[in-house]
């Protein structure tokens, strides 16, 4: 039953896309960067640091809409299920419509963000946070995951 | 394996990241009840395979209580709810787009005997991951190091339109107030009809004479009931008295006028006061 239905909208006339739609794009273009940490020192990133802030580019048709919301993990995990908390704060991000780094609107990464896809259509979204790691921080790697969320609108 | 491979990208030092996320279109797929087929596309443009994942769920936009517009998620929609997030399928629902290569999701609605006509929504999800680790630096093992990985998660709305479906709007309560150098502008926006209500809401700020000092476009979709809030620049408007007309209509510059549900303008306008 599953396969005739695989078969079936293999077959199906496919309603494509229409050529005047622009695409719509997300990609991670650098990861939030903390480098080598000394426990108990805090390590803030700030989000206008160029070669350290996350960045993710955005695009879309025209005059649409989009909500950016981030998936942030409070903590990286590391050897032997050893943790690391990481806090993000109220202006933590930023976006630009011009996708120049010096030229943000900062927001809060944990609450939703409004994009309108204007001009080029194109933007870029920079992610700042802070490793806090523990004077007994066990020593290793640790490693966790940023997802953003862009839901296009209508 | 996946676990050794991130340990020892951690360990040496993985090159800068190359970007990791795919190109949709469209950006709103629209399927009709006689096809009950739709189509994605996804292009990889970075140099890196990238893993793909889709998913559905249901949820629509609405505001909040400061009049920003925010995506509301029903994760156990009642059978009251114009929800399609569980009939609609994606085939494949798990793929790998080889870089500079395309792929097409095919999406295919299998709805419930009986259904009534109108409009049935869901919201696909598209997650891609690429495949390298943004950490960089000398290998140490004595010294605490942090690597993160980036996830993007696309999130379009799937529309399911069955026999005859009619959208419109109602507009209500609107009302303004100063805030420093702009007028806010918030209505109450209620959708009529059995879909939808896909249009953009046009404020202008007028003097006297008619004449605009100040306006807003911008797109809406109203799929219950919301009341949004909208800035007008206006700087430093001299005392007095204006009017600020609010103007909904239909047509939007990012959709297919095809795809637009037609309905009458909307209109109203109330009288601002600068002391």
């Amino acid at each position: 039953m599953r396969a005739l239905r695989y078969a079936f909208v293999l077959t199906a006339t496919a309603v494509l896309p229409l050529a005047g739609q622009r695409p719509l794009t997300v990609t991670g273009i650098q990861s939030l960067t903390f480098g080598t940490l000394i426990p108990g020192i805090p390590s803030a990133v700030s989000r206008t640091d160029a070669g350290k802030s996350g960045r993710f580019d955005v695009g879309g048709p025209h005059d649409a809409q989009g909500q950016v919301t981030f998936t942030l993990p409070s903590v990286l995990t590391g050897p032997a299920g050893a943790t690391l908390p990481l806090l993000f704060s109220g202006s933590d991000a930023g976006y630009s419509q011009s996708q120049n780094i010096g030229s943000q609107i900062g927001f809060d990464p944990r609450q939703p963000f409004l994009i309108t896809f204007s001009g080029q259509g194109r933007g870029s979204v920079f992610l700042g946070g802070t490793a806090q790691p523990a004077p007994t921080q066990r020593a290793g790697s640790y490693t966790g995951m940023i997802t953003l969320n862009l839901t296009a609108f209508p | 394996m996946k676990r050794t491979g991130l340990s020892l990208a951690l360990l040496c030092g993985a090159a800068p990241l190359a970007g990791q996320g795919v190109v949709i279109a469209p950006h709103a797929v629209f399927i009709d009840a006689r096809t009950r087929s739709g189509a994605v596309l996804l292009y990889n443009p970075n140099p890196e395979p990238a893993e793909v994942a889709i998913s559905f769920f249901f949820g629509y936009p609405a505001t909040d209580s400061a009049g920003s517009v925010v995506v509301r998620t029903v994760e156990h929609p009642d059978s009251t709810s114009p929800s399609a997030a569980a009939w609609i399928q994606a085939f494949p629902r798990r793929l790998t787009v080889p870089p500079l290569e395309r792929q097409t999701i095919r999406l295919l609605a299998t709805p419930p005997p009986g259904l009534t006509d109108g409009e049935y929504w869901a919201r696909l999800v598209i997650s891609a991951k690429g495949g390298q680790l943004p950490v960089t630096g000398p290998a140490d093992t004595a010294k605490v190091r942090v690597g993160l990985t980036l996830e993007v998660r696309t999130i379009i709305g799937v529309f399911y339109r069955k026999g005859a479906v009619r959208t419109g709007v109602s507009l209500s309560g609107l009302r303004t107030a100063v805030v420093g150098d702009s007028l806010a502008v918030r209505a109450r926006l209620t959708q009529q009809g059995n879909a939808a209500y896909i249009g953009s809401a046009h404020a202008a700020l007028v003097d006297s004479t008619g004449k605009t000092l100040s306006e807003m476009k911008a797109p809406i979709g109203v799929y219950y009931t919301m009341e949004p809030r909208w800035a007008l620049p206006i700087g430093a408007l001299a005392p007095g008295r204006y009017r600020l007309r609010l103007d909904l209509s239909t047509g939007r510059e990012d959709l297919a006028p095809e795809l637009i549900l037609p309905s009458p303008p909307v209109r109203d306008s109330v009288e601002v006061r600068v002391p």
